[in-house]
């Protein structure tokens, strides 16, 4: 009797443990998600420089590959670590792609990959093993990434570091970016124009700063177009429970959502779930994600940083290079619009497509005052634009949001 | 909150909770023959990789389902084999059990993460499908969802109605008693595991190929425990565990319409509630001596050889 109890209590309190865990997983890892927070130290300006001179040097390695590719060996090793798996149809896909851009366009370099490094420790190894085996550039793409290789970077001051989305600065490590609100914006338009409940809605991991700006962005576009839309927001605290993004889905379906969109790692199970209710979806992270919705899609946006990567790499070799707080937008190339699925009516196509050319002229800027938040509050005054800097630790939704962002 | 909201609780609680439900039964049954599977994560990991990874390479999604509840059974004999004929302690095996499905499935499922496959088709009842499409979808469901109550009667009838159920209860109170009474405990545990891991790997199934239609790691997410933690919730009685998982997952569902109505309540704070309705519950039931769990769960069992 008394040994059943024992192991019975044993038990008891193992999944009174597991349930805990399973409760308070609410501490937001964001292993793939480098945009949680980053405090611009730079100003923009650095960033318009950078574009300009891309332009003109971008073309300049491809007349060095002739003169390397002779030689032995490569001409430049590069190390790049994401942390998730590269084919997710996400976050970790278009790195990977951006990634696999720079051997595209200079054949000459190396790219040693590694997948799956979503941890601290792990990244330190993979970072060292990489250096070890001769790269001379570190392409460190998740957000837990950035301090290991801020540390590295003191001790290898001949190897550059680049460090997608983060915001510490030395003089062998930087970081590069897209720069996502405008092209969520852009999305808000679109779905704008689609709704007929006028119910939009949004899956979200964690209410982060940079989700919830997401989110905002994406609302303000719609109201641009429908000032009746509502954006209906649920988390699902786990950038990866599928299960979870599923009930999440089928739950913001049933309120009456008529188009899906959402800020979590693999894009999959949102969309199919959707597309599986003959709702309609938009992608982020990944153009791949148009895959899972070959009828109700209606557009999306995926990172493709090839060119600027490309760009990076090129200065590198060439002895260049130097720490630059990078970020550029649509209009750079960085980020992209996945094609209009099959029934996105010609007239709202012309219309998304022209809110695109007028954001990349800089014609429409997304967070200009007067905004309110969801009680009324004044969050950015007439006159004003909420700043980058800030972006990050966004607490508030805008009017017309249902959800909670804290 | 809309006719449509309230009756998407109810299937998202059918949706989610069929998964936990199916392993739910198979813990039952290993523990009513006295065996406690911690690991049933790890076998649920497995098996939603394999039957994933088959469905993609094969385009065959019951295929698919087969193989998954296979390799369920198979991890859980390996299981077995460590527990019962190594005579292992349950619990340390289980969770070694559980940390080697996490790198297994990890290892099978690789190359199918981000891949698009035709999941387990969805089937409409007559009546049902007459319905606007936005009510008509949320009663569409798989195969696997029609059969999920039945097989709880199915387990329960094993278990109570027929003797290889009398033997198996035998088994898990004592089994010195039950090998005194011409039953041959090993054998039975082991059939008990077999049957156990094809539920679990039915219920893991359901995950990857028919609910989420998508594999990535760790995608069952915890839900290995909390049906361990169903067992213990429905008294180790299948047809309690009906009620358990679709009261569990209709409180996911549930903290999920609140979220999204606009609740001024952290949204941190709501996704605790499933947890703390188990909690709350398993503490309000307690244990009764009627209730009580097999007596020789967690007790090896050393044969003729003491």
């Amino acid at each position: 009797m008394f040994r059943k109890n024992k192991i019975l209590l044993i038990l008891t309190t193992l999944i009174l443990v597991v349930s805990m865990l399973a409760a308070c997983q609410a501490a937001p890892e964001p292993t793939e998600e480098p945009v949680t927070e980053e405090p611009e130290t730079e100003e923009p300006v650095e960033t318009e420089e950078t574009e300009e001179t891309e332009e003109a040097e971008v073309e300049e390695p491809e007349t060095e590959v002739v003169e390397e590719e002779t030689e032995e060996g490569p001409c430049l090793i590069i190390g790049a670590l994401h942390g998730g798996p590269i084919n997710d149809a996400g976050y970790n896909q278009a790195m990977h792609e951006s990634v696999m851009k720079i051997k595209e366009n200079i054949p000459c370099v190396e790219i040693i990959e590694a997948e799956n490094v979503p941890e601290e420790a792990g990244a330190t190894t993979t970072m060292q093993n990489m250096i070890d085996q001769g790269a001379k550039m570190i392409i460190a793409t998740a957000f837990n990434h950035q301090y290991p290789a801020l540390e590295l970077a003191s001790q290898y001051p001949d190897v550059v570091f680049e460090h997608a989305g983060g915001w510490e600065m030395s003089q062998n490590f930087a970081n590069f970016f897209g720069e996502p609100p405008e092209t969520w914006y852009i999305m808000g338009t679109a779905a704008g124009l689609m709704t007929e409940t006028n119910k939009v809605g949004f899956v979200a991991a964690f209410p982060l700063g940079w989700t919830n700006t997401f989110i905002n962005a994406f609302t303000l576009g719609a109201q641009s177009v429908n000032p009746d839309i509502e954006t209906i927001v649920a988390f699902t605290f786990d950038w990866a429970d599928s299960a979870k993004e599923a009930d999440t889905t089928n739950s913001l379906i049933n309120q009456g959502a008529d188009i899906i969109t959402m800020h979590v790692d693999s894009p999959s199970t949102v969309i199919s779930t959707a597309e599986e209710r003959g709702v309609y979806s938009i992608g982020f992270q990944s153009n791949a994600a148009q895959q899972f919705a070959p009828e109700n899609w209606i557009s999306g946006i995926g990172y493709t940083l090839g060119d600027t990567l490309t760009w990076l790499a090129s200065s590198v070799m060439d002895g260049t290079w130097e720490p630059i707080f990078l970020r550029c937008g649509i209009g750079d190339g960085c980020m992209e619009m996945a094609p209009f699925g099959p029934n996105v009516p010609q007239d709202v196509q012309d219309q998304v497509l022209q809110v695109k050319d007028e954001v990349e002229a800089g014609d429409i800027v997304v967070f200009e005052g007067p905004i309110f938040a969801q009680d009324g509050t004044v969050v950015v005054p007439e006159g004003e634009v909420l700043s980058t800097e800030v972006m990050g630790s966004v607490d508030w939704f805008v009017q017309g949001v249902t959800g909670s962002p804290k | 909150m809309s006719l449509l909201s309230i009756l998407g609780v109810l299937s998202s609680a059918i949706f989610s909770g069929t998964s936990l439900l199916y392993s739910t039964l198979g813990e039952t049954i290993h523990q009513r023959s006295g065996i406690v599977n911690l690991g049933l994560e790890g076998v649920m990991l497995i098996s939603a990789s394999s039957g994933f990874a088959f469905t993609a390479l094969t385009g065959r999604p019951y295929l698919g389902v087969l193989v998954a509840a296979i390799a369920g059974g198979i991890v859980n004999l390996i299981f077995g084999y460590l527990v019962i004929n190594r005579k292992a302690n349950q619990l340390a095996s289980g969770l070694a059990l559980m940390f080697f499905g996490f790198g297994a499935s990890a290892l099978i499922g690789k190359s199918s993460v981000g891949m698009k496959i035709y999941p387990l088709p969805r089937l409409s009842l007559p009546w049902i499908a007459n319905l606007d499409v936005l009510y008509s979808s949320l009663f569409k469901f798989d195969l696997l969802i029609y059969l999920a109550i039945p097989a709880a009667f199915c387990v329960w009838w094993l278990l109570f109605k027929t003797r290889w159920g009398l033997g198996l209860r035998a088994v898990g109170e004592n089994a010195d008693a039950a090998y005194a009474s011409g039953r041959n405990p090993m054998r039975i545990r082991f059939q008990a595991l077999l049957l156990g891991g094809m539920l679990a790997g039915l219920g893991a199934a359901h995950l990857s190929i028919a609910y989420t239609m998508s594999w990535s790691e760790h995608m069952t997410a915890g839900r290995g425990f909390i049906a361990v933690a169903l067992v213990i919730f429905s008294k180790w009685h299948p047809l309690r565990a009906i009620g358990g998982a679709l009261l569990f997952s209709g409180a996911v569902a549930f903290q999920l319409l609140l979220q999204s109505s606009g609740v001024k309540v952290s949204p941190f704070l709501l996704d605790t509630i499933p947890y703390i309705l188990t909690l709350l519950i398993l503490i309000i039931w307690g244990g009764t001596r009627k209730n009580a769990a097999p007596a020789g769960l967690g007790r090896v069992y050393y044969g003729g050889q003491k």
